[in-house]
């Protein structure tokens, strides 16, 4: 049984705690699953450490003086908590970082042939491009302009069609609907969803936004504080009431005044 | 005024400026991938002659052989450099790379001085000193054999930027973190740009160490090589190549208006002003990069 549960997990992430620069513990013991094909969403405010249990899953930690200094990270079964970023990448993890931090001074076009694994032949690289511009038509008609003169839209589009080419088997996505109109975000949102039917790609998905990301995930995580604190499928999250005031903006905040805090404070414990 | 005599003071201007590209580009790759001007730059244009004299007198083997073995011995420098020193400081402030590439500079100067001594040794490239006439015009022919070496390179680095080992060395330029999120070998891309940098080092090398001898007198060339590099905007190719044109023409056409009524040592002041003045009015230089800010 437990087996079966490991096969169908394409990450899983086991009590794992990160500090920075050896002192600040920004996650303590996050364990997050992501079921193999499915969408999960990541929730949680301001500094809950969203973006260091992306990190800790990339390698990209070691960039920034973090290390995993408890817990294990399963990729497809293999122990990947000591790999190298660049290994992870090849092995199918791509991360499009916080800020869309495109290659703002080459061409869009530039920008996916950057991304391109070692040894992906030409033939192969262009087929990838042109699946990418036909999931993101804007960049198709931008794709000889400056980068880093794109919309916040497109360079949205651009980050994650660059981590596209990677051809990636799970994609973690740190706020990209960050600073984007809503109905940018709902196409964005939508071409996710249509990428993840149409070949199977597993994403996690890091929001604040957690209205719009509960409408295209399985599943959802809320972190707190470096702690997962609660964990549910996307429609009992939608009802929860905490999530409803925190998070959607709803619910009768009135005479619930008292009762959040005190919830607040068990998450924080 | 004397029109041929000024034109040949600009064409001699433009050419020995090239030379100076020709040690700029060095500076520029390097700039690109780690945002730091190499201070030891005129340390490996000086290492890279030796290697071609030792290869050619020591060895004994004929210049033709000599000098792209001495580029592929250069070649391996500039990878040890990154992997033994470079790698350690990846994520340190930009002033501590700035302070190792220092240490470097002379470090080289000091381990040339102990194997070689400090007697200037010729190149003896076998580039004939005849005369070279355009019309009434005197040109130096190992001047323009230079121009015509930084000209190729600067063709080549063109060329090789719209690659996609090209490609992936400016993405590193524009972000590293962005760089490992989509699995490009950071630490060995800054690696090629100081191989790469080597190898320019050697074809600046052979160039001037044919025209003012082989001597630590060589990593000297790094106070107007940072000057055209700056004024070329530190990190474009092109920029380097005109930078260079005008700092050459400029510095022999106002030496030859100033030196009488400063009474010699004008150069060195023009040098210096054109590097201030550049800093102070137009810190990106001629071609520099912006940081793109949108509105
Ligand atoms: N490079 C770093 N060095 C030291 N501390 C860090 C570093 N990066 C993040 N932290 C700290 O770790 C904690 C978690 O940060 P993290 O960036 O993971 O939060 P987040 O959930 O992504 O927040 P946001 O929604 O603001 O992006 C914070 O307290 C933060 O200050
Ligand atoms: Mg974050």
């Amino acid at each position: 049984m437990q087996e079966k549960v490991e096969a169908q997990n394409i990450l899983s992430m086991n009590s794992v705690e990160v500090l920075y620069d050896n002192v600040m513990l920004a996650i303590k013991g996050v364990s997050v699953q992501v079921p193999k094909g499915e969408m999960i969403a990541l929730l949680g405010s301001n500094g809950a450490g969203k973006s260091t249990t992306l990190k800790a899953i990339s390698g990209l930690l070691k960039a920034e003086r973090g290390r995993i200094s408890r817990g294990e990270i399963t990729f497809q079964g293999t122990d990947i908590t000591e790999a190298l970023a660049q290994k992870r990448v090849e092995m199918g993890i791509c991360h499009v970082i916080e800020g869309r931090r495109v290659f703002e001074h080459l061409t869009p076009d530039e920008n996916l042939t950057a991304a391109a694994p070692r040894g992906m032949s030409r033939s192969t690289l262009n087929a990838e491009k042109e699946k990418i511009y036909g999931y993101f038509p804007r960049l198709a008609e931008r794709k000889n302009s400056q980068a880093g003169y794109l919309s916040g839209g497109e360079q949205q589009m651009l980050a994650i069609g660059r981590a596209l080419v990677t051809q990636p088997k799970l994609l973690m996505l740190d706020e990209p609907s960050l600073g984007l109109a809503p109905f940018l975000v709902e196409e964005i949102f939508g071409i996710l969803q249509k990428i993840n039917k149409d070949e199977g790609l597993s994403v996690l998905l890091v929001e604040q936004n957690a209205l719009a990301a509960l409408e295209i995930v399985s599943q959802g995580y809320l972190i707190e504080n470096g702690r997962v604190v609660m964990h549910g499928t996307a429609e009992a999250l939608k009802s929860n009431s905490d999530i409803q005031e925190f998070y959607l903006g709803g619910g009768e905040t009135d005479f619930h005044n008292v009762k959040h805090y005190s919830r607040r404070k068990r998450w924080l414990s | 005024m004397d029109w041929v005599f000024l034109s040949e003071l600009a064409i001699n201007g433009a050419l020995t400026g090239l030379l100076y590209s020709l040690f700029a580009i060095g500076l520029v790759l390097i700039y690109k991938a780690s945002s730091v001007p190499n201070l030891a730059q005129g340390g490996l244009t000086m290492v890279g002659a030796y290697v071609v004299l030792a290869l050619a007198r020591d060895v004994g083997l004929p210049l033709w052989l000599a000098i792209p073995l001495a580029a592929v011995v250069m070649l391996g420098l500039g990878f040890g450099i990154e992997r033994v020193a470079l790698r350690r400081l990846a994520g340190r402030p930009v002033v501590m790379i700035l302070m190792l590439t220092l240490g470097l500079d002379i470090f080289l100067r000091g381990t040339t001085l102990a194997i070689w001594g400090g007697t200037s040794r010729s190149m003896e490239l076998g580039v004939s000193y005849d005369p070279l006439f355009l019309g009434d015009i005197f040109i130096s022919r190992i001047h323009l054999v230079g121009a015509g070496v930084a000209l190729a390179l600067f063709v080549a680095f063109m060329l090789f930027f719209r690659t996609r080992t090209g490609i992936k060395l400016r993405a590193i330029a524009d972000d590293y973190m962005a760089s490992w999120s989509v699995g490009i070998a950071v630490e060995r891309g800054v690696g090629l740009s100081w191989a790469l940098a080597s190898v320019v080092a050697v074809a600046a090398g052979v160039i001037w160490g044919e025209i003012q001898g082989v001597d630590q007198a060589l990593s000297l060339l790094l106070l107007k090589g940072l000057t055209v590099a700056v004024l070329g905007g530190l990190d474009s190719i092109l920029g380097a190549v005109i930078a260079g044109i005008i700092l050459g023409v400029v510095e022999n056409v106002g030496a030859d208006f100033l030196d009488p009524l400063v009474g010699g040592g004008s150069r060195e002041l023009i040098v210096a002003a054109v590097l201030i003045l550049t800093v102070m009015i137009r810190p990106h230089g001629l071609f520099g990069r912006h940081d793109i800010e949108r509105v």
